[in-house]
């Protein structure tokens, strides 16, 4: 699928599309091997940081935002990489760290510079050429989960696109099950009359 | 949902197609919706919200700016906190006298050598750091970063506010100003668990540029330069907090106006 960001000079396509995949992160292979588990952290962020990002844009709506937290998610991990539990999933361990500094940290902040918010559907245009139903139905999903207050949004991109369990929201989020459960309701509720109301436009 | 004949609620039913039931929990609300038509249609209701999220969210994985991402995660620096981390230490020692050993062999004066490695690895104490990861973070800053419209002054007096709360501080959007320079944001930022206030701002002629403070009580400084990943570094401190301008304005121009900021700020 071929996407291309408008408004943001800052990314431009090119860069976005050049080569990535950095084969093997620089960092992991280093040599010193008593710090194995920050390298394991390091390695472990380096694949996630996609995920991540994508997270923080969908919390904040900015990019410039998710490019923060995906940062200060970062430094974060990386300083307490003594406080991961082997065995457990660095993802939801990451998840929580990103989702913890924008609760309490710029959530309540985020008297931003005039550009204000910008929908994360309208974020992206879809290649005029290839103007498939099936893009056609992920920008009206995009756009209608996004509509969602953000409580309901999180609940609905953590469990529906990044697979959580309820019992990985109360663990991980310290959201409590049944907060989960009322959210999901309330977000299915709204998404099911949104779809009844304003489906074809 | 404990007795057999309540009507379910939205909560049971999303738990239902969420398939977060027990199966003794999900057989009761199978018998209900065969039963009950409301319950029925109810459930068919919401299941319609079981939409192609994975899908739709799709592009936005590719959207990441994932060089710039990366980059950001290569520049922040092994945290010199891990206390397991003396092996790379006594590495860095064997190194130096690799160092040393090959100048004397390629005749250079050692002093020479000395001075330069003393000068490469700045003081590696707490009140250093937090400069180094600042100029870790900064360095990643292009004009781009900063593009946009300069926030109007109530605006930035907001921003500012949320950072007067955190650190106690008290900045106006005066105080903070810079002679030619544009303000562009007042971001919240936490260095080792403490809030770390940063103003960027964006110099028509060198580019990003930004003034950071931090809580501290090592106790007032007379402003010093230092040069970090090739921008010029004016920091200071009184009795409650240290800061530091960076930016990429030559020397004399960024202890000028780290001098005329000091000034507004203890005014």
């Amino acid at each position: 699928m071929s996407v291309a960001p408008t408004r943001f000079p800052a990314y431009s396509r090119a860069r976005m599309e050049s080569p990535v995949h950095p084969a093997v992160p620089r960092h992991a292979g280093s040599s010193e091997a008593a710090i194995a588990s920050a390298a394991d952290i390091r390695s472990g962020l380096t694949e996630n940081l996609p995920r991540l990002w994508r997270y923080g844009l969908v919390l904040s709506h900015q990019r410039d935002v998710a490019d923060d937290l995906v940062q200060a998610t970062c430094l974060r991990a990386l300083e307490r990489a003594d406080q991961f539990i082997p065995g457990t999933r660095l993802d939801r361990w990451l998840f929580s760290i990103l989702h913890s500094i924008w609760l309490n940290e710029i959530r309540s902040r985020r008297v931003r510079q005039g550009q204000g918010f910008v929908d994360a559907g309208e974020a992206l245009t879809f290649d005029g050429a290839h103007d498939t139903e099936t893009q056609v139905m992920a920008v009206q999903v995009l756009k209608r989960v996004n509509a969602l207050p953000e409580a309901q949004r999180t609940v609905v991109f953590l469990a529906y696109v990044e697979g959580l369990s309820y019992r990985e929201f109360a663990g991980i989020l310290d959201i409590p099950i049944g907060t989960v459960m009322s959210r999901l309701a309330a977000a299915r509720a709204k998404l099911s009359d949104d779809g009844r109301e304003g489906g074809r436009q | 949902m404990n007795t057999r004949d309540t009507i379910p609620s939205d909560e049971d039913l999303t738990a239902f197609i969420d398939g977060e039931l027990t199966a003794e929990e999900a057989a009761r609300i199978e018998t209900l919706a065969n039963e009950d038509e409301a319950v029925a249609e109810r459930l068919e209701f919401l299941s319609r919200a079981s939409l192609p999220f994975e899908q739709a969210f799709a592009p936005l994985l590719s959207a990441a700016p994932r060089e710039k991402l990366e980059k950001m995660l290569a520049a922040i620096p092994a945290p010199a906190s891990a206390k397991s981390g003396s092996p790379p230490a006594s590495a860095t020692r064997r190194r130096f006298l690799g160092a040393l050993a090959a100048s004397l062999v390629a005749g250079i004066a050692i002093d020479r050598a000395v001075i330069g490695i003393g000068r490469g690895l700045p003081a590696r104490d707490e009140n250093s750091e937090w400069r180094a990861v600042v100029a870790d973070y900064i360095s990643l800053y292009t004009r781009e970063t900063l593009t946009g419209p300069v926030p109007a002054p109530d605006v930035q007096a907001a921003q500012l506010d949320a950072l007067d709360e955190k650190l106690g501080l008290s900045l106006s959007p005066e105080a903070v100003s810079l002679p030619g320079i544009d303000f562009k944001r007042a971001l919240l930022l936490q260095y080792d668990g403490k809030p770390l206030a940063q103003i960027a701002y964006l110099d028509p002629e060198t580019g990003p540029l930004a003034l950071c403070i931090v809580r501290s009580d090592a106790g007032p400084k007379a402003p010093d330069l230092e040069s970090r990943k090739g921008m010029n570094v004016v920091y200071w401190s009184n009795r409650t907090h240290a800061f530091m301008l960076i930016g990429h304005a030559p020397a004399e121009r960024m202890q000028q106006l780290a001098e005329d900021t000091r000034n507004r700020l203890s005014a």
